[in-house]
């Protein structure tokens, strides 16, 4: 905090001593006491954003540095970098847990899913905000009901019904499963994003004889971009760390996604720790890299799309 | 336009459920043809299983306590952080980065931290002087807490985040007025800033409160499987131990619908707010 704004900005000891004494006698004793405090406030500021930094990166640095120790510096070194680096767990673990392989599956299954999501939740969510039709508000809230519904509760029947379906086991059963469980919030956020652009738009382009589907197109998706970029990545993170419904449709080893294929290297893998270490290092680090990158879209993304979906 | 998205929806959402709701009404292994009719009877049987209501106690324990914690602390490091400090920016990206990371990731990541042998917290422990630490993911009476604690280290972050964009859209007159009648930072806390973002609040805590219910499944079988001694059993990962090693699809069913009606209660609030404030601020 530097100290001019302090000064500036009028303080609540400040103030009420001008109503009672008179105009301008600010005494001096208070205002220093005040910027003790606010000097105090700063300080444990910083000490609490150093424990919290250090509770929070330091377990991820140390995953780093435990992927780089050999064997035996791993358990007699706990805590520190390694001092002599061993670049070899990071090939082992990728050809061992066959990670290039699972990386291509959580590619074409988030990949796949987005292509579905996007184009579906945009014309359900444009439907419900710009179109009028019979049954559209029951169809909406019919809709909205499913981000009411745990999916975990609903996994052993979806299983039994990609079974029906002959999709069990396969990435295109996945990837359905996953686009309809993303419809709800998806429509929903669309349409919110959809009722903040003025009809008059919509209209004047109609009028200028667009066909509904080219204004669409041309008009109103330009303008959603903040929210189609919103489902992109809060959906796209959801399904690259999807765990839980993979596991209970993929059984196929060369079909796991990432984090299905993670769990199965660390319980199959349970001795060789730093080849374990190596491998959660390799799969943690696209996601940094992207995160680093683009911070500010998944952050704004990811609360936006929480608080409105 | 809505056909495409509702034929999917329908498909692999609704009728999962109803096809849920009416396998639960059976003795079903999942597999042959032959259904036994039950009626009711899984559900009494759910209700007096003393593993269920175990589980169901955890679920409820790690859900509240997940959620009690997540906001304190979000809230209490957004308040640190609502004035102008150096490398404020730099601190919100590095406590924002847990939240990139799947539950596997940061379970097995845990479950390291807190190993016996060449885990963290034994040797920071040690650092401090204690040569006999707790068995964190082993003891009974702790396990689950440990658990409970990666939830909540994972999510923190993302709450100071909501937080910290609903108090720096609190408008600077408020806090001026109150200034002028004399508040003090306590009275202001409570008369200005509390009430100002109250909306934020009640929904980070919903959307904690849902998502502990039911998106406790990955962390909890990545660190423990629901052990040990069904310490760490919750409701989830008991139905899905009950579907695939013991067969028994109907009841794992009924078990499920008993799950949804509880959480449905907490998402049907959530959705009424939801509702209630389309169009919220832009964070």
């Amino acid at each position: 905090m530097s100290e001019p704004v302090v000064a500036r900005r009028p303080l609540p000891a400040d103030s009420n001593r001008k109503r009672s004494g008179p105009a301008g006698s600010v005494p001096l004793k208070p205002v220093s006491s005040q910027r003790a405090r606010t000097r105090t406030f700063t300080l444990s500021a910083y000490i609490v954003m150093a424990l919290v930094l250090i509770v929070t990166i330091y377990p991820m640095l140390w995953m780093v540095f435990g992927a780089l120790k050999s064997l035996g510096e791993f358990y007699t070194n706990i805590w520190g970098w390694p001092h002599v680096v061993y670049w070899a767990n990071l090939a082992q673990a990728w050809s061992q847990a066959a990670l290039g392989r699972k990386f291509l599956n959580s590619i074409i299954v988030t990949g796949g899913t987005l292509l579905l999501v996007i184009p579906l939740c945009s014309m359900a969510g444009y439907s419900f905000a710009k179109v009028w039709y019979p049954g559209r508000r029951f169809l909406y809230y019919f809709i909205l009901l499913g981000i009411m519904i745990p999916f975990g509760v609903t996994a052993i029947p979806t299983l039994t019904v990609t079974l029906q379906f002959h999709l069990f086991d396969t990435l295109q059963g996945l990837i359905l499963v996953y686009v309809a469980q993303n419809i709800s919030f998806g429509t929903f956020l669309m349409y919110a994003f959809f009722c903040s652009i003025p009809d008059e738009l919509i209209e004047a382009a109609q009028v200028d004889g667009c066909a509904r589907f080219r204004a669409f197109r041309k008009i109103v998706i330009p303008l959603a971009r903040p929210g189609l970029a919103t489902l992109l990545i809060f959906v796209g993170t959801g399904i690259w760390n999807e765990y839980f419904m993979a596991s209970v449709l993929i059984h196929q080893n060369n079909l796991e996604t990432l984090p299905l294929g993670l769990v199965v290297f660390t319980t199959q893998h349970a001795t060789d720790y730093p080849e374990l270490f190596a491998a959660l290092s390799i799969v943690t680090t696209p996601m940094v890299v992207v995160y680093l990158v683009a911070q500010r879209q998944f952050i704004s993304g990811l609360t936006a799309g929480a608080l409105k979906g | 336009m809505v056909a495409p998205a509702l034929l999917i929806y329908l498909v692999f959402v609704i009728y999962p459920l109803i096809r849920g709701a009416f396998v639960s009404l059976y003795q079903w292994d999942g597999l042959t043809p032959t259904m036994t009719w039950m009626g009711l009877r899984n559900y009494v049987d759910a209700l007096q299983d003393p593993v269920f209501r175990l589980a169901l106690r955890n679920t409820f324990q790690y859900a509240i306590g997940v959620t009690i914690a997540k906001n304190i602390l979000g809230l209490g490091l957004a308040l640190l952080l609502n004035k102008k400090l150096k490398l404020r920016a730099f601190f919100r990206t590095a406590a924002f980065l847990p939240v990139m990371f799947s539950f596997v990731v940061v379970g097995v990541l845990w479950s390291w931290i807190f190993n016996p042998l060449f885990g963290l917290a034994d040797h920071l422990l040690a650092l401090a002087g204690i040569s006999s630490p707790p068995g964190w993911l082993s003891d009974p009476s702790i396990a689950l807490w440990s658990v409970m604690w990666v939830d909540v280290w994972k999510w923190t972050g993302f709450h100071m985040v909501l937080f910290l964009a609903a108090l720096q859209a609190v408008p600077q007159d408020l806090y001026d007025a109150a200034a002028v009648d004399g508040a003090g930072s306590w009275a202001r806390l409570w008369h200005v800033t509390i009430p100002s973002i109250r909306p934020v609040i009640a929904l980070s805590v919903l959307l904690s409160l849902t998502g502990a219910f039911v998106a406790n499944y990955d962390v909890v079988y990545v660190m423990t499987g629901g052990g040990p001694l069904n310490s760490t059993q919750v409701a989830l990962t008991y139905i899905v131990q009950t579907t695939f090693t013991s067969d028994q699809v109907g009841y794992a069913n009924a078990m499920s619908m008993i799950l949804l009606v509880l959480v449905a209660i907490v998402g049907a609030v959530q959705l009424r707010l939801m509702l209630g404030r389309r169009n919220l601020a832009h964070v």
